[in-house]
């Protein structure tokens, strides 16, 4: 016979019970207060950690791609700057030609314009920036445009080579005086245009590569992020100046001299041209490149939010719930000293 | 009736009283043994006045049950649940900083970097460092695991111990019981014994008794084989000495018949040596499969190709180097044994440049000859950590990904189990401590209830000493008007 279901031990034990899962869930809420995200993610999320995890990793790896997109960019700013450099350097080379033709500057002027052009210009195509050439292809580590004026360069060599084997004489030579404007026209067509245009551009002048660099500029985007010194604007522009300021020499017949600067004239035009075209082509690619920046910012912010909206709690309710917990903790222990007091025996005498 | 059978009623209500008043200071002092069953002394009156008090024990058998299977279960769900924090922690780290996803997370960076920049050479050592810190993740999660699975072999082997010792001290509990209620003593003291015996061998093995003639109890599993009867029966297991991966266990056997680790999922278990049982063999194992399945991937993506030749292994080499792991099919013991191919290793006077030229399997497989910055294959490698590949469906996860998307599916596969066990522990705490308190409730003792009780007793010892003291004045009246 009971009177009372109720036994001493579990009266003790069930506020035991309570009291330690209590304390075990103030740690917890103390410390989601605190960080203001869940005490464990794995056991808050279950399978979906999966979602948390990759939206972390994605969120790095966007990051990381934001980052190395500023080389990029810095990359492609300096290769627009150069090729705006060499445009600006084959107009006012046009415009020396321009007024060579018109009869108003003797040839010893346009042949300095045409030395200090081709000057300029492997100045800039031999720019390097954080120690990679700008424009050597993916051959950055070697030096992209042969020195023309510097004793020993091979495209000299080569071009003079062509010269007396097809006239049989040197540029000085005073037998020069008797070339004629068809003649010089069809060794430039002959002989000068494959050194520059054709196979002899890559052998004596160039060591850029045709490929250029490739950059990975969003999670799945890549795009050509350099531009080759092998492209036909600047083999053209290389071609003009060459040619006016190794055959502007003053041995050379007039009508020879007219043929050269006509077609230097036709060439830099050309050239201009096509700079302009890999000018609008980078253009392209820095606005691609700032585009998938903005883009990824974007799901940078997106992705913070979502890891947030997964890992996250509410920081007013962590902190309510600590302080409910707290008080909650202080109640039972009031409660288990007033039940050790309430007890028969003390009513015993 | 006489004066003299007054006194003889007397005497008998205060040995009564008396016996149930140890009774009373018995139930007092085993208050708060949670094995104690109250005892109730019940007085009945067998001749006219002559009373005789028979000691009941206030047992619940539907409770005690109730309480036993709680117990198993909550024994079985908290060993599975703290096994796989352990897990969790030693594989994946605190918030997975050392698991192969954030390895490989960080190799993918390292490796857009030098994309980048392919001509920088510190960029290229710095991705042979990323790939480093995957193998480390992978050769320590290897380790980790696996001497994990040693660990819970050495805790079913002193699981079974102690169950065989159990086993052992029940006889003598039954017995007791036996040879009491022959011989018609008072065998409460040997009941609850052998109850707090059976509660103890239930935190083992999920059990159901019956009961014989004479008390005589029959203990059996679950699934049937028998623990007890008459005589122990012996669990045995032979534990190994070490663990390697896709190494089966050994089995415990009851009474000769295998102890299964339940069915349901990865995240149930009925009693500690089926929770230790499926840690060492279902999660624990499947964790590895899926480390070694991660390996085989990283083998694969960073694999060197090359026209008309076989692919090779590239920046991740593994014992069967050159040769590529054949697709889809799990390599047991893979992350332990994947390493970085020295080649590439600066350290070990290799090159980390062959990761852009290729060419680490010779010059066949060279694929860059234009120069510094070719940065086409470090993107391919890019590429194909995340482009879908066939994975083992054997390790659990069956969701077609590329390598990175699998190592984060493996997080999730584990964080679901765990927090599967997790809720499954709560619920089986609160059902066991639940369980434990309406026992209690219904068996236990009430301190107050035995005052009361006792004010009770000395009421009627104090009634029947002073009728003893009446009739002796009465006695003692008679004896002097005859004296």
């Amino acid at each position: 016979m009971k009177a009372t279901a109720v036994s001493s031990a579990a009266i003790s034990n069930a506020l035991r019970y309570q009291q330690a899962k209590m304390q075990a869930d103030l740690i917890k809420a103390t410390k989601e207060s605190q960080t203001g995200t869940v005490a464990d993610v794995g056991l808050a999320l279950g399978s979906r950690t999966t979602q948390a995890v990759t939206f972390q990793r994605d969120l790095d790896r966007l990051n990381g791609i934001v980052d190395s997109n500023a080389l990029v960019t810095a990359r492609l700013t300096s290769t627009q700057d150069s090729l705006g450099q060499i445009a600006g350097a084959a107009q006012s080379f046009l415009s020396a030609l321009t007024s060579g033709v018109s009869g108003d500057s003797s040839t010893s002027i346009l042949q300095t314009a045409g030395a200090s052009a081709l000057q300029q210009m492997t100045g800039i195509l031999n720019t390097s920036v954080n120690g990679e050439y700008l424009f050597a292809g993916t051959n950055t580590d070697v030096k992209p445009i042969d020195d023309f004026n510097a004793a020993g360069s091979p495209a000299k060599a080569a071009f003079d080579a062509a010269f007396s084997s097809y006239f049989g004489f040197a540029q000085t030579d005073p037998a020069a005086a008797n070339i004629t404007g068809a003649q010089m026209d069809d060794f430039i067509t002959t002989k000068v245009e494959p050194q520059f245009l054709g196979a002899g551009w890559q052998a004596n002048w160039s060591s850029a590569t045709d490929d250029q660099i490739t950059s990975r500029i969003s999670l799945n985007e890549t795009t050509q992020t350099s531009v080759s010194a092998n492209e036909q604007g600047i083999r053209k522009l290389a071609m003009a100046a060459a040619m006016v300021s190794s055959l502007l020499t003053g041995s050379i017949s007039e009508a020879a001299q007219n043929a050269v600067v006509s077609r230097a004239q036709t060439l830099v035009g050309d050239a201009i041209g096509g700079v302009t075209q890999v000018r609008a082509e980078t253009g392209l690619a820095q606005q691609r490149v700032s585009d998938a920046s903005d883009r990824m910012k974007t799901q940078v912010d997106l992705f913070e939010k979502h890891i947030i909206d997964l890992e996250g709690v509410d920081p007013a309710e962590a902190a309510t719930r600590v302080a409910d917990l707290t008080q909650h903790i202080e109640t039972s222990f009031a409660l288990t000293a007033r039940l050790q007091q309430l007890s028969l025996l003390n009513y015993l005498t | 009736m006489s004066l003299s059978s007054a006194l003889s009623i007397a005497q008998s209500a205060l040995l009564a009283t008396s016996k149930q008043t140890s009774v009373v200071s018995r139930n007092v002092a085993d208050a708060s043994n949670p094995d104690y069953t109250r005892r109730i002394a019940v007085v009945t009156s067998t001749a006219p006045g002559a009373r005789s008090v028979e000691i009941q024990r206030t047992a619940n058998d539907l409770l005690f049950r109730q309480n036993l299977s709680a117990l198993s279960a909550w024994s079985g769900q908290s060993a599975l649940y703290n096994g796989m924090d352990q897990l969790d922690l030693s594989v994946n780290g605190v918030d997975n900083a050392s698991s192969p996803s954030t390895a490989i997370a960080n190799l993918q960076k390292a490796l857009q970097l030098y994309a980048t920049t392919p001509s920088n050479q510190n960029l290229g050592t710095s991705v042979i460092d990323a790939a480093k810190q995957v193998v480390n993740s992978l050769n320590s999660g290897t380790k980790a695991i696996q001497d994990f699975r040693t660990q819970a072999d050495s805790q079913i082997a002193t699981a079974v111990d102690d169950l065989n010792s159990l086993l052992g001290q029940f006889q003598d509990a039954n017995t007791a019981v036996i040879s009491g209620t022959r011989s018609g003593t008072d065998v409460s003291d040997a009941l609850d014994q052998r109850d707090a015996l059976l509660k103890k061998i239930s935190e083992y093995v999920p059990v159901s008794t019956f009961t014989r003639g004479d008390n005589d109890m029959v203990i059996t599993t679950k699934d049937g084989s028998t623990l007890f009867e008459t005589v122990p029966r012996s669990v045995t297991f032979a534990p190994s000495a070490g663990y390697s991966a896709g190494t089966p266990g050994n089995t415990v056997y009851i009474d000769n018949v295998p102890v299964s680790a339940g069915t349901g999922d990865n995240a149930t278990a009925d009693g500690k040596l089926a929770g230790l049982l499926k840690l060492r063999d279902g999660v624990a194992s499947t964790m590895q499969s899926q480390l070694d399945e991660i390996a085989r991937g990283l083998v694969t993506a960073f694999a060197e190709t090359a026209p008309s030749q076989p692919n090779a292994a590239g920046l991740f080499t593994w014992s069967g180097a050159p040769a590529i792991p054949a697709a889809g099919t799990l390599v047991d013991g893979l992350a332990g044994s994947i390493g970085v191919n020295a080649a590439f290793d600066p350290s070990a006077s290799g090159n980390p440049a062959l990761l852009r030229d290729g060419g680490a399997n010779g010059a066949a497989y060279v694929v860059n000859t234009g120069g510094a910055s070719y940065s086409d294959l470090l993107i391919s490698y890019g590429n194909k950590l995340d482009q879908p590949m066939a994975f083992d469906t054997s390790a659990g996860i069956t969701v077609s990904s590329g390598v990175s998307d699998y190592a984060a599916n493996a997080i999730g596969w584990f964080e679901g189990v765990r927090q599967q066990a997790s809720t499954n522990a709560d619920s089986k705490q609160a059902l066991a401590a639940r369980t434990a308190e309406a026992l209690s409730n219904d068996t236990g003792v009430n301190v107050d209830q035995e005052m009361s009780l006792l004010l009770d007793l000395e009421h009627t010892y104090q009634a029947s000493a002073h009728m003893m003291k009446t009739v002796s004045d009465m006695l003692d009246a008679l004896m002097s008007a005859v004296g």
